[in-house]
């Protein structure tokens, strides 16, 4: 794709502004009827969806270059696809978070980059994680673990820990968690240890695609070693690179499940059974990558065709990621499983959750933008009455984590496995 | 375009500060780039003129103060509220113009319940407004144009009609008072506001400056800008939050057992003519509309079939559309509209029912069985009562310019119907234009509150991405023009949309042609006393002195109140 190629997108733009709010239909308060994080931040137009198909379209026609302004514009923003879904409500010929991505791939094609990514790239491209940590740490996490190594073994199922599972100390729990509860239920599992690789779609969504095609080639490489069938990991982000980008740009028929998912199952299977009580009233925030952009992807190669005259249709039928079909009952069915635990919804939830400020490199480049960001999850998180703030993504937990450090709604952050592990009895061991 | 000081541009940081206010060219032309400046721009640009600068102010202050500098300066001024329409944009090349985005100014002030009155400023949506008054157990109108639209805007500003219009009334019609800082920088407050007695009335005392704001269209941006206003709110015997289910884009939100929600299908026009005066008779119905046409009456169930299915696609409606079960349905749905029935009680609603079914029954209509079914009913009901979906209008491929909609009464309305269609159906004829039948006609059951005036827009779609389309969009907008003038009918929307693109001497020309003159010159006096330095824009109609008396004369500076050479 190219951005011409998103030109069409442009022009049938009508400016209408939905891309600034959740659906309409789902709005039960002024205070959190707002969709956007980056106008909240940028304010002006171009700071939507829509303003940016009108940037891209400027760009393209020669009417404007690009400026600190347009830079900010475009790189501010988390790109976690609520105005896809609001768009989508009432358009079936638009895409405009790929349209936004694109538009990221352009500046970045012609040097408009932004300097405060460039040390996390720089790691991603010599020590293969986003989080500037030696490579040779990547393993450390399960050090303790007897765990299949699949640099040596073989094994039908990967478990990949990401970046931010594989570094922060606090959370990287969760990924022993994981592993113990897929070894309990029997699977032949294994780890890649220092050989796993960033996903490489962090970088993809700060505008870096070859990045994300250089650690899919040396990922899908070494699953193929290892003869690996399916991927299981704990973190969105992941989840979605493997299951969507992977995909999509790397044609991978690799099977990719959360480890939400894998519990959800292994619950409903009768297979896993909770033991221990967890008294505790916990909202879920609906991680970007894993609900809403956590559509399963459906190969297309087509092109436009009108009927009825001019109305616009494809052939053969493009696939609608319109977020309905997310991942959002797993995660809720699991915690609604565990003895005691109390599940109250916030007022943005599923397709329609506010973003916890840490995706499209906000994180890495505006660190002021995500925190506001997580604040306002935070600050409707605690409306809830909820002691805690349960998620399925290491970067939204790591970012409402630094929020509460911050200074914003004293509430507990918690990953949905660690209360799976608490209601197995298991936490402690990891 | 004249260069203005870059002073004045420091002095506008100097108000809002630097991070709210822009000239970067990309983001000036985000406000530029609007909706239907293809069909009247040159070159069939997308882009309405570049503003000068564009402000986002915080307060009323703000407003008033940027507007000073823009006066001594000479930067004409344009609010937007949520920003869609090409008049919101600046509306000549050669005239630098601050655009005003108002989507700091978003607070709701005061909702008064006891006496059901709120009180917003220019940012807050009506979708906003009605999530916090249904807990007090009270409602807004939300008009036509949706809930992501401004309630300043359409109660301030423009026409102000909704689905809910015929219980709730019209938000002009519902405008308490109002905020207003004028083109020269002053802010006035109307009604008993301007008494310090607080929102509740918006006339007087004395001479009532609602009637210089208001009138049926209302100044559109072309006189100053609105900051707050207060509306008139409704009762509300639904749940205090709506809670839809269902998965996007159709939810449905759960029908409560004191309402009714109908497709109700006519043989006729002239059969629909019959059931309204009924309908408006008996004073049944909360909200009363013509929805689902706008799909086109050929396509309309064949589209809201395909909707309702979270999987379904454009492709899917083409195979719909030509499923003989489906064609039964749109044949039954061909003439219909959908009513909601709100009760106060259990034998509230019984009543309404029985009326309804006994109306249904006198004027031979029916209900239409497919769209009352649950699934439908309840989408419906989400539909009209939240009115989030109203860019369906854009659904086919992202183009949709509404022409005809002459208001008046049931019967006024069904003499244009057949001229409207027939127009449309020949344009069809290009293949430029979405064929989907000659009815795609649209509109509020009434937009005066108890019924009476209602109106029909027709809903034409064409592509913004394919200049023939594009052209022949255009050409369907002459064409009924041409239609209106042969067959003695008013003119309609493609005629004020079309105008935004000529000249002020065309535009001049065609109102010294109009009835009741005196009207246009009394608000060229409005103007002088408001406007002097013509900040604002020819959106605010007004005619110069004695223009049309003899051969139009170009005034010096066209935009400013000025005479022609006949008045000089």
């Amino acid at each position: 794709m190219a951005l011409e190629d998103f030109r069409a997108d442009a022009m049938r733009c009508t400016r209408c502004t939905y891309c600034r709010w959740i659906p309409f239909d789902l709005v039960k308060s002024e205070r959190f009827a707002k969709g956007c994080p980056s106008i909240e931040a940028g304010q002006f137009h171009a700071y939507t969806a829509g303003g940016r198909l009108v940037t891209a379209l400027s760009l393209m026609d020669g009417r404007s270059t690009v400026t600190e302004k347009v830079k900010d514009s475009v790189f501010k923003c988390t790109l976690c696809g609520q105005c896809d879904v609001s768009c989508k409500m009432c358009r079936y010929d638009m895409e405009p978070l790929a349209a936004m991505r694109e538009l990221r791939f352009h500046l970045v094609e012609k040097g408009h980059t932004l300097p405060q990514l460039e040390p996390v790239l720089e790691s991603l491209r010599t020590e293969f994680n986003m989080l500037q940590k030696p490579a040779d740490e990547r393993g450390d996490w399960a050090k303790k673990l007897k765990v299949k190594d699949l640099t040596k073994e073989k094994a039908e199922v990967v478990f990949h820990a990401g970046c931010r599972y594989s570094f922060d100390g606090d959370l990287s729990h969760v990924a022993r968690l994981s592993v113990r509860i897929l070894q309990e239920a029997g699977v032949d599992v294994g780890i890649l240890g220092e050989a796993e690789h960033c996903c490489g779609g962090r970088a993809y969504g700060m505008g870096y695609k070859i990045d994300l095609m250089h650690s899919a080639d040396h990922n899908l490489r070494t699953w193929k070693a290892a003869g690996v069938k399916t991927v299981v990991t704990p973190c969105a982000e992941c989840f979605h690179t493997f299951k969507r980008l992977y995909a999509a740009e790397a044609g991978s028929a690799v099977e990719v499940v959360h480890m939400v998912q894998f519990v959800d199952r292994l619950v409903k299977e009768g297979k896993l059974r909770f033991t221990k009580a967890v008294p505790m009233t916990v909202t879920y925030h609906d991680p970007c990558h894993l609900g809403r952009q956590g559509e399963d992807h459906v190969p297309w190669d087509g092109v436009e065709k009108k009927i009825f005259g001019q109305a616009v249709a494809y052939d053969p039928p493009r696939p609608r990621y319109s977020g309905a079909f997310g991942v959002y009952e797993p995660p809720r069915d699991v915690l609604k499983a565990i003895p005691g635990i109390r599940l109250v919804e916030m007022e943005r939830n599923r397709e329609a959750a506010w973003c916890c400020g840490a995706g499209g490199g906000s994180r890495e480049a505006y660190p002021d933008f995500s925190r506001a960001t997580a604040n306002e999850r935070m600050e409707e998180a605690a409306g809830t009455g909820a002691e805690a703030i349960v998620s399925a993504c290491p970067w939204c937990e790591r970012n409402f984590s630094d929020a509460v450090e911050g200074g914003a709604e004293p509430m507990k952050v918690l990953d949905v496995i660690s209360l799976v592990g608490r209601a197995l009895g298991i936490e402690q061991e990891a | 375009m004249k260069e203005i000081s870059r002073d004045a541009y420091r002095a506008i940081e100097d108000i809002v500060g630097p991070e709210h206010v822009t000239d970067d060219p990309a983001l000036l032309d985000s406000y530029a780039f609007q909706w239907l400046a293809e069909l009247v721009r040159p070159n069939l640009s997308h882009y309405m003129p570049r503003p000068w600068a564009v402000v986002m102010p915080k307060s009323t202050e703000e407003v008033a103060a940027v507007t000073k500098v823009c006066n001594k300066y000479g930067v004409k001024v344009k609010p937007i509220s949520t920003g869609w329409y090409h008049w919101a944009a600046p509306l000549k090349d050669d005239e630098p113009t601050v655009q005003f985005d108002m989507r700091r100014m978003n607070r709701i002030l005061e909702i008064d319940e006891k006496n059901m009155v709120a009180v917003v400023e220019t940012g807050v949506i009506c979708a906003q407004l009605q999530a916090e008054v249904m807990k007090r157990g009270l409602n807004i109108n939300i008009i036509g144009a949706g809930c992501s639209t401004s309630i300043v805007a359409s109660a301030s500003a423009y026409f102000g009609g909704g689905p809910s219009s015929y219980f709730l009334g019209s938000n002009s019609d519902n405008l308490l008072g109002q905020e207003w800082v004028t083109p020269a920088g002053d802010v006035i407050r109307t009604g008993s506001l301007s008494s310090g007695c607080g929102w509740f009335c918006g006339e007087g005392p004395g001479p009532s400056p609602r009637a210089i704001t208001r009138g049926s269209l209302g100044t559109r941006g072309g006189l100053g800008v609105f900051t707050k206003c207060a509306v008139k709110l409704g009762p509300w015997e639904g749940p205090p939050v709506l809670e839809p289910k269902g998965k996007p884009p159709a939810y449905r939100l759960p029908i409560p057992e004191s309402f009714r929600v109908y497709t109700v299908g006519t043989p006729s026009f002239e059969a629909l003519a019959n059931i309204y005066y009924e309908i408006y008779d008996n004073a049944i119905g909360y909200i009363f509309h013509r929805q689902f046409n706008l799909a086109g009456a050929d396509l309309a169930a064949a589209l809201w079939l395909t909707y309702l299915d979270p999987k379904g696609t454009m492709n899917d409606v083409e195979t719909r559309s030509k499923d003989p079960e489906v064609g039964k349905i749109s044949d039954e749905a061909r003439v219909s509209f959908q009513i909601i029935l709100q009760g106060r009680s259990t034998a509230d609603i019984e009543l309404q029912d029985r009326i309804l079914d006994e109306i249904i029954r006198r004027t031979g209509c029916f209900k239409v069985e497919r769209f009352c079914e649950q699934d439908f009913a309840e989408f419906t009901n989400m539909y009209l009562q939240r009115m989030g979906h109203k860019h369906c209008n854009f659904i086919w491929v992202g183009g949709y310019m509404g022409s005809w909609m002459q208001p008046g009464t049931p019967d006024f309305v069904k003499g244009y119907v057949k001229t409207a269609i027939d127009g449309f159906e020949r344009d069809q004829k290009s293949g430029l234009l979405v064929e989907c039948g000659g009815d795609a006609m649209m509109g509020c059951g009434s937009t005066l509150g108890g019924g009476g005036f209602f109106a029909l827009e027709q809903f034409v779609s064409y592509d913004p991405n394919d200049d023939d389309s594009v052209r022949a969009c255009i050409k369907h907008m002459e064409d009924a023009i041409e239609d209106c003038k042969k067959n003695g009918i008013p003119l309609g929307k493609e005629y004020l949309y079309l105008q935004i693109g000529w000249t002020d001497e065309r535009i001049w020309n065609d109102l010294a042609k109009m009835p009741q003159q005196f009207v246009l010159n009394f608000q060229r006096k409005i103007k002088e006393a408001l406007d002097p330095n013509g900040l604002g824009d020819r959106n605010y109609p007004w005619i110069p002195e004695g223009w049309g008396k003899e051969k139009p004369i170009v005034t010096a500076e066209a935009g400013k109140p000025g005479k022609s050479a006949a008045a000089r």
